[in-house]
């Protein structure tokens, strides 16, 4: 008997538009509904797989229930819902935010960015150095 | 897999889920239960399909929801809204009109 993949429901879910904060949440009422209904059945007397059985029964196949959340339109993303603007809107925002990534990305990795910086001013004072002292070489030489 | 219903039953588990919330708060299992119960198994739903329900009813304002902690797990618990009272009366009315319109028309045509 296979378990419910409530994990490829979400990412299902997901991907049919449904909103994160939607999908997760409505995927942990349902996981926890198949408990009960396991809890239920095995209270009654059934086996562990015969609950197992009955309660994938009672729950419905996920085909359906995917279809039921994608029904429904207010579940979804902004981008799922107005799909012309999200069109329109989307490439001008990253337009608009493209100049300034790199400051969001030297944020983001500020400490390898800080690393690379003091190895880059190692490197430039040890190359000053070595000109300095070829050259006071080739002057006192 | 549970005995589905027919299309007509459109509208249905918002009515039903909004009367039963207007008696107490309630978690997705619990209502299932209450709607089997209540209906005397007559209306019989794929349980899952109740929680895309009761996310659209609360997106609208018609329910508020709430985390508890119960026996170990975390429970979301549903309950009405001033404005679910609204929604709950006006299905009422609709479902009183449609029951009406349907019982004189089956009266009629039983007649003729």
């Amino acid at each position: 008997m296979r378990e419910p993949d409530f994990s490829a429901l979400a990412n299902r879910l997901l991907k049919s538009g449904i909103s994160p904060r939607h999908a997760h949440r409505t995927v942990n009422e349902l996981r926890d509904h198949y408990d009960d209904l396991v809890d239920a059945a095995v209270d009654e007397g059934a086996n562990s797989r015969n609950a197992r059985l009955s309660a994938v029964n009672e729950l419905g196949t996920m085909d359906d229930f995917v279809a039921a959340m994608a029904s429904r339109r207010e579940l979804k993303t902004w981008a799922f819902r107005y799909p012309r603007l999200a069109v329109v809107v989307y490439p001008i925002a990253c337009l608009a935010v493209l100049p300034a990534m790199p400051v969001f990305v030297g944020i983001a990795h500020r400490t390898a960015v800080m690393r690379w910086g003091a190895s880059l001013l190692v490197a430039g004072i040890i190359t000053a150095l070595l000109l300095l002292i070829m050259q006071l070489s080739i002057i006192l030489g | 897999m549970s005995q589905s219903n027919p299309p007509f039953m459109s509208g249905v588990p918002e009515l039903l889920l909004l009367r039963l919330l207007n008696d107490q708060e309630m978690y997705g299992y619990e209502l299932v239960r209450s709607i089997k119960q209540a209906t005397n198994e007559a209306i019989s739903l794929g349980e899952g399909v109740i929680y895309p329900v009761l996310h659209s009813l609360e997106r609208n304002g018609s329910l508020k929801s709430k985390r508890k902690p119960v026996g170990g797990r975390t429970r979301v618990y549903y309950a009405l809204t001033k404005k679910g009272r609204g929604r709950l009366q006006k299905l009422r009315d609709d479902w009183s009109r449609i029951q009406g319109g349907v019982a004189t028309a089956l009266g009629t045509a039983g007649s003729a």
